[in-house]
């Protein structure tokens, strides 16, 4: 990109007690993009936001918002805006209301107060229930004041934390929607969700983290290519976890081991010979197999090729 | 089923051993409960009353000696050091450094032969507002009289039997029991007929020190004392929207922007306090209106104390809750805290009635600095420049705590 960015991570790092939650992370965030922040459970997603909204501090490396520090310059906070994963919201109050009191705690008064909160009002669909309490609210709509009021006082930086969990599809897509609405408007936005959908969806770059550090980070389609060059996925399943020959056998067949030891990924060209040769491999080798699959790569096998997780499924989260 | 409740048991049982902080307020909290409570309300209750007696002996006789003597020999009386004159006397009781005052006095007839037509020889000074000292004083006081001065006593009665019924001729035994019996009738018939009778109240006087009355004294007392606690409760209870703030991300969205935590802190506070003086001035208000307790005549006095305690009520609940960082503690160590805070700061029991350490230590809670300051308005009528130690002091809570508010706050945010 052109632009400078938004948001510039540099080898960031924080430890607690012995466990390193940022291991040298880099990440940038440009004016009206979407990059989602992906990774399982413990992987230093919450810690980064937290550095990046100066609330954590880190042992070292540097987080630049707009060039300045948020933990020293409490000026460029203004340039921030953070949506929580729960609605932090005053749930007895009308939207309107909550849309002032946020509007003012983020600097806003006067006629810019009350110009942004009409325009909060009408681009996320909310003048009809203005009046009403947020508790009145269906979970999408409350979902969509929750991010009005981040958004409120148009921030460089919108830092959203699993925006959408726990709301049904249609509601997804009208928060979607106001996402893809906001970077238009050149906000740089920064997303953490175990929703892969969602983020294949959304996101112009996906930042792919385990154990504290950014395994992979690119557009979805280029982190496919990159992984898989064209190649098809295969996800095997084992009946049982593998003894040391079955190791030997599969890595030989250039299969990679998950966190989960029955269940193993690797990718192959669109040729029928290969896959055949594969499946006779394993035969061969009386491999305890349950099931193979080849299935098209997407973001999800990006996932476990680089975390070696499973991503959470959108029940589960 | 009896494996499943075990199994409950069990676990909760593991999840309480393994929390200290829940053992140490489940079972140290209420051993100091009880044993300050139990202290404090067994000396009001009981006969371990202890009072911090002004004395001036302005005859210095023999007998007025030996009756002091008896008297500050008594554990239950405490001689407050360096008092010269009555005037200072009476001052030291109506500033509330002495429970009440006792004068033998010159201007009065003396101990030896007081016939009561003139003044008593022992005067008390009393404040209104603690009626129960002269009555405790005085019940001291004629124990050591009989004890120290029996010689008197029995004394007057036979100059009584002298003066009254006759000199001891031989009809003496006749006229004795006669003159029992009329005594024995006048004492039940509720006062003599001016001639005649004796009692040891006949050598004492009470003279208040304040010139209010007392019974609205006591309501401006109360009104004061409940007022404050009832502040503390509200406050804590209040304060604890900054907990739920916390749990749903409210405090993270407003941390993040220019507000800071420290916004959030001040704006919680600035309307505890503002709602605590409304609430103290509604208490008040009705304290006038009904008990007829001079809210008007001492509005200005009155704002200030009422301002500074009810800041001081807002930035110590804000602490209290703040600190607990759960809600589940924030519903119980703050209660605790409250209750113990009342009950050695004069808000349950006045502090006169209590032991002397329960009122040494009362002077560290901020309930005995807005009842003494309301004291100062209401019972002593005290002009402003005499109430601002207290709300000096006041103040200074609200300010320490607020600071230990910012401080713990911080602690909030999730890390």
């Amino acid at each position: 990109m052109e632009t400078p960015p938004v948001l510039e991570v540099r080898g960031a790092r924080r430890r607690y007690g012995e466990r390193e939650a940022l291991a040298g992370v880099d990440l940038e965030a440009h004016p009206g993009e979407i990059v989602v922040l992906l990774g399982p459970n413990g992987a230093g997603k919450t810690t980064l936001v937290r550095a990046i909204c100066g609330q954590s501090r880190l042992d070292g490396g540097s987080v630049r918002v707009l060039g300045q520090d948020p933990a020293r310059d409490r000026g460029v906070r203004h340039a921030i805006g953070l949506v929580p994963q729960d609605i932090a919201l005053y749930e007895t109050l009308p939207v309107a209301t909550n849309l002032e009191v946020f509007g003012r705690l983020a600097g806003l008064s006067g006629a810019t107060l009350r110009t942004a909160v009409a325009d909060a009002l009408t681009g996320f669909s909310l003048a009809d229930r203005a009046r009403d309490p947020v508790r009145d609210l269906s979970g999408g709509m409350q979902r969509r004041v929750n991010i009005a009021v981040g958004a409120l006082h148009r921030p460089r930086l919108l830092l959203l934390d699993e925006p959408t969990v726990g709301i049904d599809p249609v509601a997804r897509q009208s928060v979607h929607q106001v996402l893809r609405g906001l970077a238009q408007r050149g906000m740089a936005l920064l997303l953490t969700t175990h929703d892969l959908a969602e983020a294949e969806q959304l996101a112009d770059r996906v930042v792919v983290m385990a154990e504290g550090r950014v395994r992979a980070s690119g557009a979805v389609p280029d982190l496919i290519n990159r992984l898989f060059g064209g190649r098809q996925e295969i996800n095997l399943l084992l009946a049982r976890p593998p003894d040391e020959s079955t190791r030997t056998v599969l890595e030989g067949a250039g299969l990679i081991p998950t966190v989960q030891p029955e269940f193993w990924v690797g990718a192959v060209t669109d040729d029928p010979e290969p896959l055949a040769e594969l499946r006779a491999r394993l035969k061969g080798a009386a491999v305890p197999v349950a099931e193979l699959r080849v299935v098209a790569p997407g973001l999800h096998g990006v996932f476990l090729r680089v975390t070696g997780r499973v991503p959470v499924t959108r029940e589960a989260a | 089923m009896t494996g499943m409740v075990w199994a409950i048991f069990r676990a909760t049982l593991l999840q309480t051993l393994r929390d200290r902080g829940a053992l140490a307020m489940g079972f140290g909290l209420p051993v100091i409960f009880f044993l300050i409570f139990a202290e404090i309300f067994s000396s009001a209750a009981g006969d371990e009353v202890r009072l911090d007696v002004a004395i001036v002996d302005e005859v210095k006789s023999a007998e007025s000696l030996r009756l002091l003597a008896a008297l500050t020999a008594d554990p239950a009386v405490r001689t407050v050091p360096g008092v010269t004159d009555r005037q200072q006397a009476r001052e030291m009781v109506r500033l509330g450094t002495a429970d009440v005052g006792l004068v033998v006095r010159a201007d009065g007839e003396s101990l030896a032969t007081a016939s009561g037509l003139a003044a008593p020889p022992l005067l008390l000074l009393v404040d209104p507002a603690r009626g129960m000292t002269a009555t405790v004083l005085a019940g001291q006081l004629e124990r050591a009289y009989f004890a120290a001065l029996p010689d008197l006593a029995v004394g007057r009665v036979a100059e009584l039997v002298g003066t009254e019924f006759t000199t001891f001729t031989p009809q003496q035994e006749q006229e004795i029991t006669a003159g029992l019996a009329r005594l024995r009738s006048d004492a039940s018939g509720g006062g003599g007929d001016g001639g005649g009778g004796w009692s040891f109240a006949d050598l004492v006087e009470s003279m208040p020190v304040a010139g209010r009355n007392a019974s609205t004294n006591h309501v401006a007392y109360y009104a004061g004392a409940i007022a404050f606690m009832l502040l503390l409760f509200v406050a804590v209870q209040s304060a604890q929207g900054i907990l739920d703030d916390r749990d749903r991300g409210t405090l993270d969205r407003i941390a993040t922007g220019p507000a800071g935590i420290g916004v959030i802190v001040t704006g919680k506070f600035v309307f505890l306090a503002l709602q605590g003086l409304v609430q103290t001035a509604l208490v008040f208000v009705i304290a006038w209106l009904v008990y007829d307790v001079d809210l008007p005549g001492s509005f200005g006095p009155w704002l200030l104390v009422a301002a500074t305690s009810s800041a001081a009520a807002a930035a110590i609940g804000l602490m209290l809750v703040v600190d607990c960082r759960t809600r589940v503690r924030a519903q119980f160590v703050p209660t605790i805290a409250i209750l113990i805070m009342s009950a050695l700061g004069g808000s349950m029991v006045p502090r006169f009635f209590m032991p002397d350490w329960a009122q040494k230590l009362g002077w560290l809670t901020p309930n005995t600095w807005a009842l003494e300051g309301y004291s100062a308005v209401f019972w002593r009528g005290e002009p402003l420049a005499a109430v601002l130690p207290y709300c000096g002091v006041l103040a200074a809570f609200a300010v320490v705590s607020l600071g230990l508010t910012y401080w713990f706050a911080r602690g909030l945010l999730r890390e």
